[in-house]
């Protein structure tokens, strides 16, 4: 094909007659048609023959519209195309100039709806296209050759404004950094120009009427006043949109050749909720009324029902009612010979209990007999709930699985479902926002299966919108309000700088451990900047090392500092887990046990995951915690994948704590001895060496010395401050009685642990005294000396024996209470 | 370029659409009459009514035979009516469809007859 430009084309010239009868021009000639006929008329009536000429000349401007009407308006390509001229499309055409430059293209893009909607959906307006544009005319007709490869590969009828857009942004040497700014891949744009096709065709086919039957459709048939009250004629609601998904496609066939053939007239879909059984029987309804369809006769025109379960189980309290009625509605059906009955959510009419209403043993026979045709859709679960009480009824029934869309479909659905939302919520959503809003359902909302869950979240995130524009922030915004989570990249300077200073803010709580800190904090910053993997947690972190030298402390002020409190961690105690039946009590469902791991993931998904003790887990466990690390994801009891990729975990452990300690005393630093600790943990089979690999980073935690301690110490006084703020007293601690106190609540075997009770007693004891005593009023200070320290700890024997107390107290030993935080 | 243009689609693409159109016309008036359906159900009983079969005595059977056939004469008496006004409507619409084409040949010409009638100085109605 030749790929110059032909300015004096035919088909450019009409266009641009097209694009001035498409203007003013075009409505002037419009009305002067109007009154020039009218005048005609009036005139010959009044008897002057000048009439008869006014009336011949309202032709010429009439002629000139239905032309415009009928070929100029929606230029039709050339049926043997042989230049670029021939397949450009007629909005395109009227607005080239003779010599068009790439710059000149993207101007006239920018001018016609398809650019617009290039501008709106993808962010391309017609500025950014001019910007990326070349100003020279040699590089137009590689911006044509690119053009009919898109046409091509799109297979779209001619190059419209969005083919357009593809090739000038293809055509630009830097094009992967400015898609990638955008949140774009080429393949995007490929879809933008397959749905801005789609939306002309639509718009093409709804206007034009269709054939549903007329008249005399339901003359043959019976009356069916009760159905008209407990049902729902859904083939009378006719509507814009109709997706033909793929997999929708095979089942609406399935669904015609069950209800077409002589075997047992019904069917049952199954699939989770959300993945569109009900959309699929609308899909069938309409397709049943539409003439133009290729049909077995015995289903042309037949009209589908849904069954209200509600107005149905309302209108008949009384007992056996319920299927006297029922058995009055299925016998006007059959009588009618015209009506497919949809039990839409049919489970409501097969449940077992108190209240609860089982019509199996009624619709068994019917269904058996196969002569009422009946389609039933109901969740898998309670399929597999109903096949095991009452096999002969699902026996009885016709089954078609319905499988969730794929992101492709998916995305196709959205696109189309956005005609009715964008009219409804008065926004426009950008494409980027559709790609959003499946990421971020497939990851967050569980008690839908897709396409329903994109749909949902797509919806909320229009009560994002910004002036009026739905973008990838608002499906952020929403999935960021509803959940409670953080998805997007950090953007405000609060938020950046307690990033930047994480460490620090840290260790307002964490005496050393700075090794710890640095992976922790590393992983957070990975996170928000957007650049970790998204397909498994933020990181995942084993602590090793002897109890109370911050394990847990460290995990609960990741908690506190970036995910916005300790109450934002889930917290395991795996030695409640050392049995094989407690891999159970790991993953189960949350309306059974709200404590369970997933459980609480759900509610909960952007937090720290502590295991603590977790050598003490069962192997199982173990393993069943293998995918958690290794992807992020934990399938519950009920097989629903639980997201923990916004997760931090940490995994603690006191494995080997004493042979961390023989190495310190043998005068070893932590990184000489690391490698073969961990070595000797897998060769002892404390851990087994696939678990150990699944964590990002595996910290050996160093025993605090006594300069620790002391800083340790303060922190505790800060505590102890915080606390006494209310009473307006302060109080200090002289630096020889602070000595004393560490000398006093060291314990190698449990680190700070005991530090916290020896300062309690000294300190808060001290002070309890002297205000009850009247020597500290509001406003003072209270100096607290070593003779005082002494006097309260007095013997070393007193001091060990509430070291001791420490170390057997469960309360006081578990690991929460290490290194305790002033902000506690 | 511009009357070339307009004239060729006139009477080639133009000529062939607007036969399209009301073709696509009479096949709606055909849909809404739904005349081959009425055909195929011209004697089934009147919206089904007493259309079910009957159990009992030879009495109660024969009741239902009378008011079956009842049914079925109502029917085809109701179908036959808009099979009437249905074909008489499609025919109205196939005519009102052949003078369009034939017209639509002519209207270029209007501004040529017009004006060889304003010469001609005759009109429908003389008010002298």
């Amino acid at each position: 094909m030749d790929v110059v430009f032909q300015y004096h084309h035919d088909r450019a010239s009409k266009a641009r007659v097209g694009g001035v009868l498409g203007g003013i021009i075009g409505k002037l000639l419009n009305v002067s048609a109007i009154v020039l006929a009218l005048s005609g008329v009036i005139f010959v009536i009044a008897g002057f023959s000048i009439g008869w000429l006014v009336l011949g000349l309202a032709a010429l401007p009439a002629i000139c519209m239905e032309w415009y009407r009928g070929e100029l308006k929606k230029l039709p390509t050339s049926k043997k195309p042989q230049n670029i001229s021939d397949v450009l499309a007629g909005d395109i055409l009227a607005q080239l100039a003779e010599h068009p430059t790439p710059k000149s293209i993207a101007l006239a893009v920018g001018r016609v709806f398809g650019g617009q909607f290039f501008g709106a959906r993808f962010g391309m307006t017609a500025s950014f296209l001019q910007d990326i544009a070349s100003e020279s005319p040699d590089d137009t007709v590689g911006i044509w050759r690119l053009a009919l490869e898109i046409r091509e590969q799109t297979r779209v009828n001619e190059i419209t404004a969005g083919v357009l857009v593809a090739a000038l942004v293809k055509s630009f040497p830097e094009r992967d950094g400015v898609l990638a700014h955008l949140h774009l891949e080429m393949d995007d744009l490929m879809n933008g120009i397959r749905w801005q096709d789609h939306l002309e065709q639509l718009i093409a086919t709804h206007t034009t009427p269709g054939r549903t039957g007329g008249i005399a459709r339901d003359f043959s048939f019976g009356y069916i006043p009760l159905l008209g009250r407990f049902g729902q004629n859904i083939s009378e609601r006719g509507g814009l949109l109709t997706v033909d998904l793929e997999a929708h496609v095979d089942a609406v066939d399935q669904l015609i050749d069950t209800f077409g053939s002589g075997g047992r007239q019904n069917a049952v879909l199954v699939g989770p909720t959300g993945v569109g059984k009900t959309t699929i029987v609308h899909a069938f309804a309409k397709r049943l009324l539409d003439a133009t369809q290729k049909l077995p006769e015995s289903l042309r025109f037949r009209q589908v029902f849904i069954l209200d379960a509600a107005s149905l189980v309302a209108a008949a309290p009384g007992r056996g009612e319920l299927e006297n009625l029922i058995m009055q509605v299925l016998g006007e059906a059959y009588s009618a010979k015209n009506i497919i009955l949809c039990l839409d959510n049919a489970q409501l009419f097969f449940e077992e209990g108190i209240g609860s209403v089982d019509l199996g043993n009624v619709l068994l026979p019917i269904l058996e007999a196969g002569n009422l045709r009946v389609i039933l859709t109901m969740d898998e679960q309670r399929y597999l709930q109903i096949s095991q009480r009452n096999p002969a009824l699902t026996n009885a029934l016709n089954r078609i699985m319905i499988k969730p869309a794929t992101r492709a479909e998916t995305i196709t659905v959205m696109q189309d479902q956005l005609i009715v939302t964008e009219f409804q919520k008065k926004v426009t959503y950008t494409y980027q926002a559709l790609g959003e809003a499946y990421n971020l359902s497939e990851r967050y909302v569980h008690d839908l299966a897709m396409p329903g869950r994109a749909l949902k979240l797509l919806e909320s995130a229009a009560n994002y919108s910004q002036n009026g524009l739905v973008t990838m922030n608002s499906v952020q915004s929403a999935i960021e309000q509803t959940m409670d989570i953080k998805v997007g990249v950090a953007t405000g300077e609060q938020e950046k700088d307690t990033l930047l200073n994480l460490e620090s803010l840290i260790h307002e709580r964490m005496i050393n451990q700075t090794r710890a800190v640095q992976v922790v904090s590393d992983a957070l910053r990975r996170a928000r900047a957007g650049v970790r993997n998204q397909n498994r947690p933020i990181g995942t972190f084993l602590f090793l090392g002897p109890t109370g030298v911050g394990k847990t402390e460290l995990a609960k002020a990741v908690a506190d500092v970036y995910f916005g409190g300790e109450d934002r961690m889930i917290r395991l105690d795996m030695n409640e887990f050392v049995r094989n039946e407690d891999v159970v009590r790991l993953i189960a469902d949350g309306a059974d046990d709200p404590s369970s791991l997933t459980a609480r993931a759900m509610k909960q998904p952007f937090s720290v995951v502590l295991l603590d003790e977790i050598e003490k887990a069962h192997p199982n466990v173990m393993t069943t915690l293998l995918q958690l690390l290794d992807e992020g994801i934990l399938r519950d009891i009920k097989n629903r994948e639980i997201s923990f990729r916004d997760t931090i975990v940490i995994a603690t452990s006191n494995a080997g704590a004493d042979r961390i300690r023989e190495y310190i005393d043998r005068g070893y630093k932590l990184q000489q001895f690391e490698q073969q600790f961990v070595d000797e943990l897998i060769t002892s089979n404390q851990f087994r060496p696939e678990f150990l690999n699944r964590f990002d980073e595996i910290v050996t935690f160093q025993p605090l010395g006594k300069s620790e301690l002391l800083q340790v110490v303060d922190l505790i006084l800060k505590g102890v401050n915080k606390t006494l703020a209310t009473q307006k007293v302060s109080v200090t601690v002289s630096q020889d009685a602070k000595l004393f106190l560490v000398e006093k609540g060291y314990d190698p075997r449990l680190g700070a642990r005991p530090m916290r009770r020896v300062v309690q007693r000294a300190v808060e004891n001290t002070v309890a005294t002297q205000m009850l005593q009247g020597r500290a009023s509001a406003g003072s200070t209270i100096e607290i000396s070593l003779e005082q320290v002494q006097q309260i700890l007095g013997t070393e024997s007193q001091a060990q024996a509430i070291t001791a107390d420490a170390a057997q107290d469960p309360i006081e030993a578990s690991p929460e209470n290490s290194q305790e935080t002033p902000s506690n | 370029m511009f009357i070339v243009g307009m004239l060729s689609w006139w009477y080639s693409a133009g000529w062939i659409e607007r036969a399209k159109l009301i073709k696509e016309r009479i096949a709606r008036t055909v849909d809404y009459f739904s005349i081959n359906l009425l055909l195929k159900t011209l004697f089934s009983p009147f919206r089904q009514i007493s259309a079910g079969k009957v159990n009992g005595s030879i009495g109660v059977k024969w009741r239902a035979f009378i008011d079956r056939t009842i049914s079925r004469v109502i029917g085809a008496l109701v179908r036959i009516v808009i099979i009437a006004i249905g074909c008489v409507t499609i025919f109205l619409h196939c005519l009102l469809g052949v003078v369009t084409l034939v017209v639509w040949a002519f209207i270029p010409l209007f501004p040529f007859v017009g004006f060889l009638l304003f010469i001609s100085g005759w009109t429908p109605v003389s008010w002298t």
